[in-house]
């Protein structure tokens, strides 16, 4: 056990590292940097302006050279500074994760209570119409791009009620906020929530065709029982995990989500940053969207492994 | 014409509201105004977009400044402001201004001289050690400046190489605000310090830009609001549904465009609207250091294949004003007017002989319906370089030219443009100032950071720097149309079509005016008030 | 072979399966949706085929007078901003999706396979270099990966499809790496290695067959998130750049300006889009169900 999470760790700090090497020799291949564009914005094309700034953010300096600075603040919990607010990263960063959070964790909220009962009905009622109609929702939730549902509903938002969801001012409470958040939510987790709802179905149906299943029943226990307490426990662990991973790659979603109901979170963040070139703020966003990946894996695989006694430790 | 009507209406509209009698102000309340994009930094003189000043002119002052109750701005309507009064010497060559006194930046530290001569001294580049600034794109604006010097705290003199009439115009622009020499760069990017009647509490990245009363601006009795709010949102059709829904009491400068303007009076019909020119104007880029257009001969075939009409009917439902590079009358003070341009190659009004000439002089090339000349278009990927690089295209179909679009990212547009890397570019251009020393200097002189084509002609450059000398305002105004009637005979930069676009604002907001020939000026915000 | 153990399933169950359209009509009425989504791919991969003698106008052909023309008889699907019929770009835009869809899921299927295939096979430091290297690149969620891909490789058409590709790479990679892992032990293996086979012929003649099951279903799947991916890179402005007709860029840009003027902008190439991945999808599952019975829902 010992040896393996110190083994799993090493490899998770192997991966985050890659991906700052990765990330940061890819960002430097995009054609022009933050001082062309601040050059730019203002409309000149003076070749001494653009050396002057690249100069005072550091970009003439060899690449390596810029990297082990970045890491080496990044070791001590500095970010650095923002090339174009010329705020500290972090001040721009922090209070853009909350919101994202907000926005992710409610998005898995509304996908699970849609797609676990779902997906039970669907499964307990195979081959019927409804199962056949839920397949079909289902399907559709993975293939709607999830912006386009975002406006629709704002152009359907707009024909019923004359306004808009969209993130205008600073919530008030806490409940304002929700509501606020909530339609962009729905938006996003709807292909979440088909996702999940076609992992319950087939995991029932994998747990209903088992042979305790049919000990249960021998034994009496009514249709109902066995469906909803016997089966249903059995078939959540794989989709337990799916949950945990589709928490993560929620980020993909916010992006486009983000952007259309104009709601100012890290996601939408990250695009305008990359527009920008702004390094430091993409590539520490970057990292910290690798880390979350890469946590929630190794805690699915921790719970799984907690949840699952036939899995053992592989050290 | 439509176009010449609104402004007439909105003449009289303004009239009637400065004629309105003066307790009727009330003070106080936040004008919430809505904000297309994240604006690059707070700093005015770091910039070049309405991004900027629209927000944050109102923090600062100029020295003088075209005066905010007139819609056009001409040399002649220019208004004392951190000065008091203005003196030239006997050969125009020396400018003295008194200034104001008892005046404070917003940090508390009075205003003197010598902040004048620190702004300038870094936007001449006379002093290149000055931290005040990072970047300077109107360098050209004061090529002219030899020295600036103080005399005391209230007394500062510009001494200039040679008499430049249009100086004072420049000085009076909304690009021109007094910077403070005790606070650096950055600051002034993020969180800028002026003597004007805003202060600025927050400038969040991509989300707000807030601004609250100067309780100790130097004008007694102003601003009459409390705040002025900024929310920045990127994408328009949101921006016009919040504007509608009342959640914004002002659109972003510009913002509803043509096709938008009947939606947002259908939706909100007590919505006042004004349409007037953006000083943004469409055109054409050739290389001419390159093939196939070093050969003059096809740079005349483009400049008589284009249909003006179509791009502004498509742009802006045929309300885009047809002009050469001045923006033309009645908006623009130095443009040529309707009957000067039809005598200009390419703009005479029967397309199908202009073309026809197009087609001549490709035939004589040999090009022709089954030898088509194949071209790269070059833009800025971004919809309104796209659009009417999209109708160019189309339209060279007529003249055997075969073009495909080349997509720049905006981020090394320039950088494509500057090292030639080119056949024809589709650009906007946009003026700072109605003014033809702004306008020349910065995109024709051989000289200038700017010419973005690098467009060298000693003759062209001979004939700049001698209407800018010019005193006589009608000479001058004959000198400017001889100088674009050769660019436009050197197929330097053909003009397509100057936009007009239209600002929204609520009802309650009173004594906006909006200023016709440059939407950079007029933000100054010290007399709109809010009937709430 | 599961293929051929499908065949004989057929004939059991009584279908004439000695013509392909028997085989056909067994199929679809064994799977319904996966007919339906059979023949809307086919109707999209035609559709991209034949664009220019389907469509009625040139879709970069502009016309002042068109401009956000209403959908009727003249503009089936109305017109854009700059009065190009938008039936026109939309059935262009298939080509562009079939192009970035296919390409992206077909590149990143060949580098994929060859790696997974070596790394299974060889093992060792190079399946462990892989396998690392897999992780990182499976430490960003797809679209953000594309989006950092796509904006460092610069806007086009190619861009664009190996922006998408490269990050499939990574499941197409574990899938066949697993498979070989397993096959490489299996007895038909062995024997044609007891019969003095080389290497790299039992990898592509015996073990990479073998693995196309799987691959077949996660490529159709792939094809499918492709095409939103393109989708959703071009909405953002990194995509697909103009004079393509993008179904993904006509619907940001409309989404911009015209959602309240102009909806069916907004809502024909958002039609189009999810038709598609919802063919490839419905097709996808049937043809899991077919080939992969284990996962049989």
């Amino acid at each position: 056990m010992g040896s393996y999470l110190i083994r799993r760790f090493l490899l998770m700090a192997l991966t985050l590292f890659g991906m700052s090497v990765l990330i940061f020799v890819m960002l430097r291949l995009v054609p022009g940097n933050v001082a062309d564009i601040l050059v730019d914005s203002a409309g000149i094309a003076d070749p001494k302006e653009k050396a002057k700034i690249a100069k005072e953010l550091g970009l003439d300096r060899p690449i390596h050279e810029q990297y082990v600075s970045w890491i080496g603040g990044l070791a001590r919990g500095d970010l650095g500074f923002a090339y174009i607010s010329e705020r500290p990263a972090i001040e721009e960063i922090a209070p853009r994760i909350p919101i994202s959070a907000k926005l992710a964790g409610l998005a898995l909220f509304f996908s699970v209570i849609m797609g676990v009962p779902l997906g039970v009905i669907s499964a307990v009622r195979q081959n019927t119409a409804l199962d056949y109609s839920l397949r079909l929702v289902s399907l559709s939730g993975l293939s709607l791009p999830s912006f386009w549902l975002g406006l629709l509903i704002l152009m359907a938002s707009v024909q019923w009620f004359g306004m808009i969801p969209i993130w205008t001012n600073e919530p008030r409470s806490i409940l304002e906020e929700l509501m606020l958040l909530s339609i962009p939510a729905a938006a996003v987790g709807f292909r979440s929530s088909a996702l999940i709802m076609r992992l319950t179905r087939s995991s029932m149906l994998e747990v209903l065709r088992q042979d305790y299943i049919r000990t249960a029943r021998s034994k009496g226990a009514s249709q109902t029982t066995v469906n909803y307490v016997h089966a249903l426990r059995n078939a959540l662990l794989p989709v337990v995990t799916i949950i945990g991973i589709e928490a993560a790659f929620l980020v993909g979603g916010l992006i486009v989500t983000e952007t259309v109901f104009n709601i100012p979170g890290v996601a939408r963040f990250l695009v305008e940053a990359i527009l920008w070139r702004d390094y430091p703020i993409v590539q520490n966003l970057v990292m910290l969207i690798a880390f979350v990946v890469v946590m929630v894996n190794f805690l699915v695989d921790m719970a799984y492994m907690a949840l699952d006694p036939r899995i053992k430790f592989a050290d | 014409m439509r176009i010449r009507l609104a402004f007439i209406a909105g003449g009289l509209a303004a009239a009637v509201v400065i004629a309105a009698p003066a307790f009727a102000q009330k003070q106080g309340g936040t004008l919430r105004v809505s904000h297309r994009d994240n604006p690059p930094s707070a700093s005015v003189h770091e910039e070049a977009t309405i991004s900027v000043n629209m927000p944050f002119m109102s923090v600062f002052n100029n020295l003088v400044m075209f005066d905010p109750k007139e819609k056009i701005n001409s040399p002649d309507k220019i208004v004392p402001e951190l000065a008091e009064s203005w003196s030239w010497n006997a050969d125009k060559t020396k400018l003295t201004f008194k200034l104001r006194s008892g005046v404070k930046w917003h940090d508390g530290k009075p205003f003197s001289s010598k902040d004048v001569k620190c702004t300038w001294d870094a936007l001449s580049g006379i002093d290149e050690k000055q931290q005040i600034i990072r970047k300077n794109p109107r360098k050209v604006w004061y090529k002219n400046v030899k020295e600036i010097t103080t005399n005391g705290d209230n007394e500062v003199t510009f001494t200039l190489a040679r008499e430049q009439p249009s100086f004072l115009s420049m000085l009076a622009a909304g690009y021109s605000p007094v910077y403070p020499c005790h606070v650096d760069s950055r600051t002034m990017r993020s969180k800028p310090i002026g003597t004007g009647p805003f202060k600025v509490t927050d400038f969040k990245r991509n989300e707000a830009i807030k601004l609250v009363r100067n309780p100790d601006y130097w004008k007694k009795g102003r601003p009459y609001l409390d705040a002025i709010e900024f929310k920045i949102v990127p994408n328009r059709s949101t921006r016009v549904l919040g504007f509608v829904a009342g959640e914004f009491d002002l659109t972003f400068d510009s913002d509803i465009t043509f096709p938008l303007l009947k939606d947002v009076k259908g939706q909100k019909a007590d919505a006042i609207c004004e349409a007037r020119p953006t000083n943004v104007h469409t055109n054409l880029l050739i290389n001419r250091d390159a093939p196939p257009f070093d050969n003059p001969k096809l740079r005349e075939a483009l400049v008589y294949s284009l249909d003006r009409q179509p791009f502004s009917d498509i742009l802006s439902q045929g309300n885009d004003l047809r002009g050469a590079t001045m923006l033309p009358p009645p908006a623009g003070v130095w443009g040529m007017t309707q009957d000067e341009l039809q005598k200009l190659p390419g703009f005479g009004p029967d397309i199908g002989k202009n073309r026809e000439i197009a087609r001549g002089i490709m035939k004589e090339l040999g090009y022709g319906p089954d030898k088509p000349l194949k071209i790269k278009v070059a833009t800025r990927n971004i919809a309104i370089y796209r659009d009417p690089a999209v109708i160019l295209i189309d339209q060279l179909k007529q003249i055997y030219i075969e073009a495909e679009l080349e997509p720049i990212d905006t981020t090394i547009w320039y950088n494509k443009i500057q090292q030639k890397n080119y056949q024809v570019g589709l650009n906007l251009t946009g003026a700072g100032l109605d003014d033809p020393d702004g306008v020349f200097y910065e995109n024709f002189y051989s000289t200038s950071d700017r010419n973005y084509t690098a467009y060298k002609n000693p003759e062209i450059d001979k004939m700049i720097d001698e209407q800018s000398a010019m005193t006589d305002v009608n000479k001058r105004k004959a000198m400017v149309t001889k100088i674009e009637q050769a660019l436009l005979k050197d197929g330097a930069r053909p003009p397509i079509s100057h936009s007009v676009s239209n600002t929204c604002w609520a009802p309650a907001v009173k004594n906006l005016v909006l200023q016709h020939n440059s939407i950079y000026n007029g933000w100054r915000l010290e007399d709109v008030w809010l009937d709430r | 072979m599961a293929v051929i153990n499908h065949e004989a399933e057929l004939a059991r169950a009584g279908a004439n399966v000695s013509t392909f359209g028997g085989q056909m009509r067994f199929m679809a009425r064994r799977y319904p949706l996966g007919a339906v989504g059979a023949i809307i791919v086919l109707v999209f991969i035609l559709t991209a085929l034949f664009a220019n003698y389907i469509a009625p106008y040139d879709p970069t052909a502009t016309n002042a007078k068109a401009s956000l023309a209403r959908p009727g008889s003249t503009y089936f699907l109305g017109a854009d901003f700059m009065g190009r019929d938008m039936f026109s770009r939309i059935v262009h835009g298939a080509r562009i999706s079939l192009a970035v869809g296919a390409g992206a899921t077909l590149l990143g299927g060949i580098l994929g396979v060859s790696i997974g295939l070596m790394s299974g096979y060889l093992g060792g430091t190079f399946d462990l270099a892989t396998q690392r290297l897999m992780d990182i690149m499976q430490s960003l969620p797809l679209l953000v990966m594309a989006l950092v891909m796509a904006a460092s490789l610069g806007p086009s058409l190619e861009n664009t499809i190996i922006a998408i590709a490269i990050p499939l790479v990574p499941s197409v990679a574990r899938v066949v790496r697993s498979s070989t892992l397993s096959l490489r032990e299996q007895p038909f293996v062995e024997a044609a290695r007891a019969v003095g086979m080389g290497e790299v012929r039992i990898a592509v003649r015996h073990v990479l067959p073998n693995t196309l099951a799987p691959l077949i279903v996660l490529g159709t799947a792939q094809l499918g998130s492709a095409i939103l991916t393109e989708a959703s890179l071009s909405f953002l402005g990194l995509g697909i750049p103009e004079p393509y007709p993008s179904w993904g860029r006509m619907l940001s840009e409309s989404a911009a300006e015209y959602v309240r003027t102009a909806p069916w902008l907004v809502i024909f190439p958002g039609v189009a889009i999810s038709l598609t991945v919802f063919g490839t999808n419905l097709l996808g599952d049937a043809l899991r169900d077919i080939l992969d019975p284990r996962q049989r829902t």
